[in-house]
C-alpha cells in the first residue's frame, strides 16, 4: 500500500518518534470516545437494569445511596429475569416467529433480488440501465414512509391498495392485520419491498463480472438454460449474494418498525418480532427488567450471528485496504 | 457550487441519453426486421427481445406501483381510493392535459387541496430588532408568504412545525459528527497506528448490527435521557444521533479517501509541506464529494430517525418522522392528506440521496463485495 511510503516520509519530518508514529490514533480517538460512550454506557446500564425489578413506576423515584440515584426504588434481583424468560411462553412464540420471519423473507428478498438482476442483465431486455436506476428507487425513501405506505396498501379500509386489487377481481375485503399468518405474510412482502433495491444491486454487480465468454462457450457446448445458470451463473454470484443475504438475514432479525407500525406484533402478540417484544414488555407493560433482559438476550444473539458470519462469510474483507 | 454545477451536468447528461438511447433502440430494431426478413433470424429471436422487455417493464411497474398508488391519492383532494363506482383509474381526480394549453392550468385540473393542507400557512413572523444605545426599534411587517385558508383548507397540518423541529434536531447532528468524522477517516485512510484495523474492524461490523443494538439500547438510552431530565429535549437527541453516526460515516470517507492517489501528498511532502498543509491543502479538497455525501448521510439520520424521536420527543417537539407517524392513527385525517404529507416529507429525500449515491460512486466501490 501507497499510505506506508506517505507515513514514512511524514515520519522523517516529524522526529518524536512515539508520538508522530501514532498520531493517527489522536485524530480517531475523539469520534471513538464519542461514538463509544453513547454505546458503552447504555450498554452497562442496560445490563444493570436487566438485573433488578426496575419498572416504569419505581426506577424514576429517588432511593438513597448510589444504587437508588441510579436504579431508584429497584431491587437487584440476578437473573430472575432471565429464568423467567425460560418460563415464559411468549418468550418461545416471540423467538420462533422471529426465526420464521429470518428464513422466509431471506429467501423471498434473495428470490426476488436475483430474479430482477438476472431480467434486469438479461441481453434481450432493452433499456435495461434505465429500469435498473428506476427500480432500485424505493432505496432513496425513508423507512418510516416505506413502511407506513405498506400499512395503507394492507389497510382495510376502503383505500387499501390490496383489498383494492382483489375488488377488482371479485374478492372480499380481507382484514389483513387481524390474522396471524395474513399478518405475517404483509411483514414479509414490506421487507422484501425495503430490501429488493440492495439485493438488486449487488448481484447485477456480480453478474457482470461473468465473462461473456463463459455463457457463449456453455451454449456452443449445447448447455441449457438451466445448466448455463446452475454451472456458470451461480458460482459466480454465491459469493457476493451469500455475503448479500448474511447483512440481510441480520437486518430481518432486528426488524422493529414493521410489526411496530402495522399492528404492535399482533393479532393478540403472535407475530411480536424479538426487540418489539422487548419494547413492549418494557414500554408498555412497563416492565423494564425485563424489557432489558430480552433486549440483551436479542443482542446476544444478534452478535453470535455476526460473529460466525464474520468468519465464514468474510465479511472483514470490507476492513481491508 | 462546482458540486451543484456537477450534478447539473449529470442530469444533462442523462436527459440527452434518453433520445439518444431510443434512436440507438430503433435502428438496432429496424436492423433486426431486415435481418428477418433476409432469413438470417427466426421468428423466436425478433419476437424474444420485445416480450423479455415488456415483461421487465410489468414487473418493475409493478414492484414501483406502491409509490405510484401514493401519488395518485395525494392528488384526489379528499378521496383517495383508486378503485370507485367507474371501476379502477389510474390517473388522478379531473386529470386533463389539455387544461394546460386552454386555461394555463400548469396542474391540468389536479387536485392539490391535500397539499395544500400540508404546507399549511407560510407566514414570516414580524420581528422588533432594537437598536441599541439609540433607543430606537425596528419593526418589521409580518409578511404572509402562502395562506391555507384562501384555498379553501382550514386547519392546516403541522407540517413546518415539524420540519422546523427535525432542521433543529439535524444541524447540530451534523457539526458534531462532522467535527469528529473528518480527522477520524484522514488517519484511518493516510496513517498507520495502533488499533487500526481494529476501530476499521468493529466500525464496519457496527454498521451491520447498529440498528438492533441501538433499539436494543434505547430502554437504557430513554431511562439515562429521563434520569437526567432531556426527554424532550431536541439538542440532547441531536448528540446521540452524532455518536451513532460515527461509524458509518467514518468508514465511508475512509474508503473515499483511500482513492485519493497518494502521489499528490507525496509531491507536496517533497516540497516540504508540513502535515497540516498536506490535510489542508490537497486531502480535503480532494474529498469534496466524499465529505458532501458524509454531510448528506449524516443530515439524513438527524432528519429521519423515528424510533428513539418516538420514544423521548413530546408532540411539541416531533420531528417530521414522529409527526408522520402520528398521522396515521388520527382517523380524521383522510388518506389523501396523509399520501401527501408522506410524499411532501420522502420525495426530495429520495433524490437527496440518489443524487450523493450517483455522485459519489467513484468513491464507494462497496468494498468487499466484488466477488
Amino acid at each position: 500500500m501507497a499510505t506506508s511510503d506517505v507515513t514514512r516520509r511524514v515520519a522523517a519530518i516529524e522526529p518524536p518518534r512515539w508520538v508522530s508514529d501514532n498520531v493517527g490514533l489522536f485524530l480517531v480517538l475523539p469520534g471513538l470516545f464519542f461514538f463509544l460512550s453513547f454505546v458503552a454506557i447504555p450498554l452497562v446500564y442496560l445490563i444493570g437494569l436487566s438485573v433488578t425489578d426496575a419498572t416504569l413506576g419505581t426506577m424514576f423515584r429517588d432511593a438513597p445511596g448510589l444504587w437508588g440515584t441510579v436504579f431508584g426504588e429497584a431491587q437487584f434481583v440476578g437473573v430472575e429475569n432471565y429464568a423467567s424468560l425460560l418460563t415464559d411462553s411468549q418468550f418461545y412464540r416471540s423467538f420462533g416467529i422471529t426465526w420464521l420471519f429470518v428464513a422466509t423473507s431471506v429467501v423471498g428478498k434473495v428470490l426476488l433480488g436475483v430474479g430482477l438482476a438476472m431480467s434486469l442483465t438479461h441481453s434481450w431486455v432493452r433499456g435495461k440501465r434505465a429500469m435498473r436506476a428506476l427500480v432500485i428507487l424505493p432505496m432513496g425513501l425513508p423507512a418510516i414512509f416505506t413502511i407506513t405506505v405498506w400499512r395503507g396498501v394492507f389497510s382495510s379500509a376502503q383505500f387499501g391498495l390490496a383489498n383494492q386489487l382483489l375488488g377488482a377481481f371479485g374478492i372480499g375485503s380481507i382484514a389483513w392485520f387481524n390474522s396471524r399468518w395474513l399478518a405475517f405474510a404483509t411483514y414479509n412482502v414490506a421487507e422484501m419491498w425495503l430490501a429488493y433495491p440492495f439485493m438488486v444491486i449487488i448481484t447485477v454487480s456480480a453478474l457482470q463480472n461473468v465473462p461473456t465468454e463463459l455463457h457463449e462457450a456453455a451454449k456452443v457446448d449445447g448447455a441449457g438454460f438451466f445448466h448455463r445458470f446452475w454451472h456458470v451463473t451461480v458460482p459466480a454470484i454465491k459469493r457476493p449474494v451469500l455475503f448479500a443475504s448474511i447483512l440481510t438475514a441480520a437486518a430481518s432479525f432486528q426488524q422493529f418498525l414493521i410489526p411496530f407500525i402495522f399492528n404492535r406484533g399482533g393479532p393478540a402478540r403472535a407475530n411480536e418480532l424479538m426487540l418489539l417484544y422487548g419494547y413492549r414488555e418494557a414500554f408498555t407493560s412497563g416492565e423494564i427488567g425485563e424489557g432489558s433482559a430480552i433486549m440483551l438476550t436479542a443482542v446476544a444473539i444478534i452478535g453470535l450471528f455476526m460473529i460466525v458470519a464474520a468468519t465464514k462469510g468474510e465479511l472483514a474483507e470490507g476492513a481491508h485496504g | 457550487m462546482t458540486l451543484l454545477s456537477s450534478i447539473a451536468q449529470k442530469i444533462r447528461a442523462d436527459l440527452r441519453a434518453i433520445p439518444e438511447a431510443i434512436a440507438d433502440w430503433g435502428k438496432k430494431s429496424r436492423y433486426k426486421i431486415d435481418l428477418y426478413r433476409r432469413g438470417k433470424i427466426g421468428a423466436l429471436q425478433l419476437i424474444a427481445p420485445v416480450l423479455a422487455t415488456a415483461g421487465a417493464l410489468v414487473l418493475v411497474t409493478a414492484l414501483l406501483f406502491p409509490v405510484y398508488w401514493i401519488a395518485l391519492a395525494a392528488l384526489s383532494g379528499d378521496g383517495g381510493s383508486l378503485y370507485s363506482a367507474s371501476g379502477f383509474k389510474l390517473l388522478p381526480d379531473g386529470f386533463n392535459p389539455t387544461l394546460l394549453i386552454t386555461e394555463g392550468d400548469l396542474w391540468m385540473g389536479m387536485d392539490l387541496s391535500a397539499f395544500v393542507w400540508v404546507i399549511g400557512d407560510l407566514v414570516i413572523p414580524s420581528l422588533r430588532i432594537s437598536i441599541p444605545l439609540t433607543g430606537l426599534s425596528i419593526v418589521t411587517n409580518e409578511i404572509v408568504l402562502f395562506e391555507a385558508a384562501n384555498y379553501g383548507v382550514d386547519n392546516p397540518s403541522q407540517f413546518t412545525h415539524y420540519a422546523w423541529n427535525s432542521l433543529t434536531v439535524a444541524i447540530p447532528t451534523v457539526i458534531l459528527a462532522m467535527a469528529v468524522v473528518v480527522p477520524a477517516s484522514y488517519a484511518l485512510s493516510r496513517r498507520e497506528f495502533l488499533m487500526r484495523r481494529k476501530v476499521l474492524y468493529g466500525y464496519i461490523l457496527f454498521t451491520q448490527v447498529g440498528g438492533g443494538l441501538g433499539l436494543a439500547m434505547l430502554i437504557a438510552v430513554f431511562a439515562i435521557f429521563a434520569e437526567l431530565g432531556l426527554t424532550n429535549d431536541k439538542f440532547a437527541l441531536a448528540v446521540y444521533y452524532a455518536a451513532m453516526a460515527v461509524p458509518f460515516n467514518t468508514w465511508l470517507l475512509k474508503t473515499f479517501m483511500d482513492s485519493i492517489p497518494a502521489s499528490y501528498e507525496e509531491a507536496a511532502v517533497m516540497d516540504g509541506a508540513p502535515p497540516w498543509r498536506v490535510v489542508w491543502e490537497i486531502i480535503l479538497p480532494l474529498s469534496k464529494a466524499g465529505l458532501a455525501a458524509v454531510f448528506i448521510f449524516v443530515f439524513l439520520t438527524g432528519w429521519m430517525e423515528f424510533i428513539v424521536a418516538q420514544t423521548v420527543l413530546r408532540p411539541e417537539n416531533y420531528t417530521l418522522p414522529v409527526g408522520l407517524f402520528a398521522l396515521i392513527d388520527e382517523y380524521t385525517v383522510p388518506w389523501a392528506r396523509f399520501s401527501a404529507f408522506a410524499l411532501t416529507f420522502a420525495a426530495p429525500l429520495m433524490f437527496i440521496y440518489l443524487f450523493a449515491q450517483r455522485y459519489i460512486e467513484s468513491g464507494l466501490s462497496f468494498g468487499g463485495m466484488e466477488g
